[in-house]
């Protein structure tokens, strides 16, 4: 049934593909649709979140198409705007992006990419209208683009990479510490001897995208990097590991162990990289003990955020910490596929508690769940704040869109995640 | 929009129909009787007013919106027979572009222009291409742009659908202020079942015929000098066909909110009439209507 959404967080197909472009190295989005679009996208996307992209603002390149290029068709105007961001914007790949209007009209962008790939451009295309989905669908698209388009300019590296291994899922921005998370992962999967591909943050460009089909296996974080591993498992067979959310904790322990597995790697220098890593997270924890019982950690708490981040924190949350899941609001709008998995895993976090787990991106919904759950914590995104201050409870912010941070490096994922979301979480409900 | 300036009609129907010959023939017929017609041909083919001007050229209004930021009522207009002020609405080349989207965009720069205020027409005939394809096609119909639409059909099932479809997008418009219909204009009729067949429809859907034009060689005669029949054959039958058709759009107000028939119920109809169609054709005979 149709219903209302209030405050949505989820911004549309354009805006994921270009959190995606503008988060790769090198790679110079060109937008083709209407002034709006782009400017929506630094307003909506960027500022808030703490630190915007090279092209994240105004700077950004859009055909601006007026009303004269809906009724004859803007491939012209976007002939003209690729030439000129060419000149202007240096960069090892331009990656086309279209908006609602030039996609209904129908313009035809692969044949002014290939026009661009005659005269020599690096350029690709990606069909990302805003009525094709949200933000994550958006990542999808972008991503797909990719992978199949690149192979294409005959930049690919031919030698294989011993033991590299893909990470999808992660949406830029969407996840406001998709930098940090992603470098902690990667940082584990070195510890035991692999060769991470982060594909996105820092020196992250077209290597590591053309070394892709090369990876010895593809581990997917969320639900939204389903598609491209399955992708590269038709193209290239490449095995896929999913993951049941972000590993934090001592799931990323398991989760090591899992690829150690898959991969046949030597299982006692895994086992002995995760002795390491569990001996000082929980030297931490000890550290925090004395804080822990005297301000009382544990307290029933509100979730809301995108599966990846609910499913993963909560579980280090509950099942490390001891708090304990009032409400969890799931707000990426997973496929019905992925729900029931959610749900079966989420609600029985805690033996013999019944934890509600709703699944919404509408903001009024979300805000009375969080109400009537009256949790004693809520960790969320910026648009919670006035709940929890209602409540007079601590109150956390990590998800998009985050108001009172500046995010760069840090993130919640692996060990050093949990020891990051130790310290916030502390001081959240310590300033309280 | 202001305030109205003179009766404003749309025609639709099915492409090839003879939508453009039987509006340039009602604007002539009209513009004979004394009054100040102007002809807007709403289709990116642009050949609407083509038979009202002998056959020159016209500049569309979105070929010289192109081309020149400010576009004047002169650049995109011409005086055609009897003095029909003839507008071409234009669009873009095949497969590229949104000719809905033109239609809306030529439409309101004829708005902008104020072209109603200051030529004061008495009737203004919008000429819509073929079937309403999409949103933009409709636009004549919408917004209290037309008064009332009227449909040219044959008695062909493709033409019938057609016209099936456009009373889908009156009865979706019109009670929020859109056009209504005016009636269904019955073309070509040369088969001896086509009336019967198109009052069978009309029925069905609530409407009615307002005139019956036969297939006939003066129009296509008159077609091949670049003329209408009102100019080319004024002493012809044919001529009077049209003269009565002006007249009724002019004399008559009534319109009606029409009952478009679904998918199924369309087809069960259509198949009724091939099975008369067929006992005609085998000299079964019945009561038949005016077979």
């Amino acid at each position: 049934m149709a219903h209302h959404i209030e405050g949505s967080r989820n911004s549309c197909a354009l805006h994921g593909a270009l959190q995606v472009i503008e988060a790769i190295e090198g790679v110079v989005p060109v937008i083709h649709s209407t002034a709006g679009c782009g400017v929506q996208h630094f307003l909506g996307v960027n500022r808030l979140n703490a630190g915007s992209d090279r092209f994240g603002g105004p700077p950004v390149s859009n055909s601006n198409i007026s009303e004269k290029h809906v009724v004859f068709g803007g491939s012209s105007r976007l002939r003209e705007q690729l030439k000129n961001t060419v000149k202007i914007v240096e960069g090892d790949l331009y990656v086309i992006v279209t908006g609602c209007s030039t996609e209904m009209v129908g313009d035809d962008i692969p044949a002014m990419t290939k026009e661009g790939r005659d005269q020599d451009f690096q350029v690709i295309y990606a069909n990302t209208p805003g009525f094709r989905g949200d933000v994550h669908q958006g990542y999808q698209l972008a991503v797909k683009a990719l992978i199949e388009q690149l192979p294409a300019l005959g930049k690919g590296e031919q030698s294989s990479v011993e033991g590299l291994v893909n990470i999808w899922g992660i949406v830029p921005h969407q996840d406001p510490f998709w930098a940090g998370n992603l470098e902690e992962i990667g940082r584990l999967l070195e510890g035991i001897g692999l060769k991470p591909n982060l594909l996105f943050g820092y020196d992250q460009g077209l290597s590591s995208w053309n070394r892709v089909p090369n990876a010895a296996l593809n581990i997917v974080v969320s639900v939204w990097g389903d598609s491209p591993a399955m992708l590269l498992e038709e193209r290239y067979g490449t095995p896929v590991l999913k993951l049941e959310g972000l590993p934090v904790g001592s799931a990323a322990g398991r989760f090591l162990q899992t690829v150690s597995d898959r991969l046949n790697l030597d299982l006692t220098h895994t086992e002995n990289f995760i002795k390491s890593e569990e001996k000082r997270l929980n030297t931490y924890l000890a550290s925090l003990a004395d804080t822990y019982y005297r301000a009382g950690f544990q307290r029933e708490f509100a979730f809301v955020g995108e599966s990846s981040q609910v499913a993963g924190l909560s579980e280090f949350l509950t099942g490390t910490l001891g708090l304990i899941p009032r409400t969890l609001i799931i707000t990426d709008n997973p496929p019905e596929y992925a729900r029931e998995a959610l749900l079966s895993r989420l609600t029985g976090l805690v033996e013999g508690y019944s934890t509600e787990v709703v699944f919404s991106e509408d903001h009024a919904e979300i805000i009375d769940q969080v109400r009537s759950g009256a949790a004693e914590l809520v960790l969320g995104s910026a648009l919670e704040e006035q709940v929890a201050l209602a409540l007079g409870v601590p109150f956390l912010q990590l998800s998009f869109p985050l108001s009172d941070k500046v995010v760069l490096s840090r993130g919640y994922s692996g060990y050093r995640g949990a020891a990051a979301l130790l310290e916030d979480l502390g001081s959240a409900i310590l300033s309280n | 929009m202001s305030e109205k300036h003179g009766k404003h009609i749309a025609i639709y129907g099915k492409g090839g129909i003879g939508k453009s010959t039987t509006t340039s023939n009602i604007s002539a017929a009209l513009a004979e009787a004394g009054y100040k017609v102007i002809q807007i041909g709403c289709d990116p083919k642009s050949d609407s007013t083509t038979i009202l001007r002998g056959g020159n050229d016209l500049p569309t209004v979105l070929d010289t919106l192109r081309e020149q930021s400010k576009v004047k009522i002169e650049d995109v207009s011409a005086v055609g027979f009897g003095g029909v002020l003839c507008i071409e609405a234009g669009g873009p080349v095949p497969g590229v572009g949104c000719a809905g989207r033109g239609i809306n965009a030529a439409v309101e720069l004829l708005q902008e222009l104020n072209l109603f205020e200051e030529y004061k027409p008495d009737f203004v005939l919008y000429d819509v291409l073929g079937d309403v394809v999409c949103g933009g096609f409709a636009v004549p119909i919408r917004d209290g742009i037309a008064d009332r639409a009227f449909v040219v059909t044959s008695s062909d099932f493709m033409a019938i659908f057609a016209a099936n479809n456009l009373f889908k997008a009156i009865n979706k418009y019109a009670p929020s202020g859109g056009a209504r219909l005016g009636g269904v204009i019955a073309n070509s009729i040369q088969a001896p079942y086509a009336k019967s067949l198109i009052d069978d429809f009309t029925q069905q859907t609530g409407t009615s015929v307002v005139g019956y034009v036969p297939r006939s060689f003066t129009v296509a005669q008159s077609e091949l000098f670049g003329q209408t029949v009102i100019e080319a054959a004024p002493k012809s039958e044919q001529a009077d066909v049209y003269r009565n058709l002006a007249r009724f759009i002019d004399e008559h107000q009534d319109s009606v909110i029409p009952h478009p028939l679904n998918g199924p119920e369309l087809k069960k109809w259509a198949r009724t009439w091939g099975d008369r169609i067929f006992e005609v054709e085998t000299g079964v005979v019945q009561k038949m209507e005016s077979i």
